[in-house]
């Protein structure tokens, strides 16, 4: 019988996931079988890092925390039926 | 006075002003259509305020209205996608192409990353065809998940999952295109 709770994730299978996994969007076994990957397989552990930390400086770097205050008068005025 | 209803819609609302101009403001390229983008999403989003059900997830709903607003108002200017082969966009590109650069060799590669300029990333951004871009906002800037992004721009997950993944992978050849240009990094073989 085939014992797939005991087969391991290879560099190809966690790649494949690498996206997915970055965005929370993993199962739980397969969350499990990907960080026992990464737990001892440094080249994709350093890979991984560096997908995660071009994320964060997309989002760092692309959000406007400043807007037109303009659009707050302009909600005033719609929601008065202007 | 303001009706019940009127205040509940702005205190829904106004906390995402700032994102939902943001996001627009990468989508249009300018200030002035990224306020207008956001002015008739307001109007619009007011306006459908009665089939919005209550404690559903408000943010999703009101980017859904602000990408309908989007593609309608740019229908024309959206250029249709591209025909081209992404099939041959790796995985981890820019980190291997680091890799094999010599100029990096002992310097972290994540140290590379900051060294950016803050217009690279948005340039390289918004240099992605919209339908790409649109995905890898509402996932890494927004933090939408795969099912609600499926919700917002109105396709299946699959769809979602394929242009997100693309996208990103388009990303990083534009920002190792910019980083050679820079002179930030020297790729001996396109030399």
């Amino acid at each position: 019988m085939k014992k797939t709770n005991k087969k391991k994730f290879d560099c190809a299978e966690v790649e494949k996931r690498v996206q997915a996994y970055l965005d929370n969007e993993v199962s739980d076994e397969e969350l499990l079988m990907i960080e026992d990957h990464l737990s001892y397989c440094l080249p994709c552990d350093k890979k991984v890092e560096f997908e995660q930390k071009l994320k964060d400086i997309i989002k760092y770097k692309a959000t406007e925390n400043k807007y037109p205050k303009a659009l707050e008068e302009e909600l005033k005025k719609i929601i008065r039926g202007e | 006075m303001p009706t019940a209803r009127q205040l509940e819609f702005e205190s829904l609302i106004a906390p995402h002003l700032s994102s939902l101009y943001s996001t627009a403001l990468r989508m249009t390229h300018n200030q002035n259509d990224a306020e207008d983008l956001v002015q008739d999403t307001l109007y619009k989003a007011f306006r459908a305020f009665d089939q919005y059900q209550k404690n559903t997830n408000f943010r999703a709903w009101a980017f859904r209205i602000l990408v309908n607003t989007y593609i309608t108002a740019y229908r024309k200017a959206i250029r249709q996608p591209q025909k081209v082969s992404y099939d041959d966009l790796e995985e981890f590109y820019l980190y291997k192409k680091l890799d094999e650069s010599i100029s990096l060799q002992e310097t972290a590669k994540e140290d590379f990353l900051e060294n950016f300029f803050e217009d690279d990333v948005k340039d390289a951004l918004e240099n992605l065809p919209y339908q790409f871009r649109l995905v890898v906002l509402l996932c890494d800037v927004e933090g939408f998940s795969y099912n609600e992004i499926a919700n917002i721009i109105d396709a299946p997950l699959g769809t979602v999952m394929s242009r997100l993944y693309r996208g990103r992978k388009l990303l990083q050849r534009y920002l190792w295109s910019y980083a050679k240009k820079r002179g930030y990094v020297l790729d001996e073989k396109d030399q």
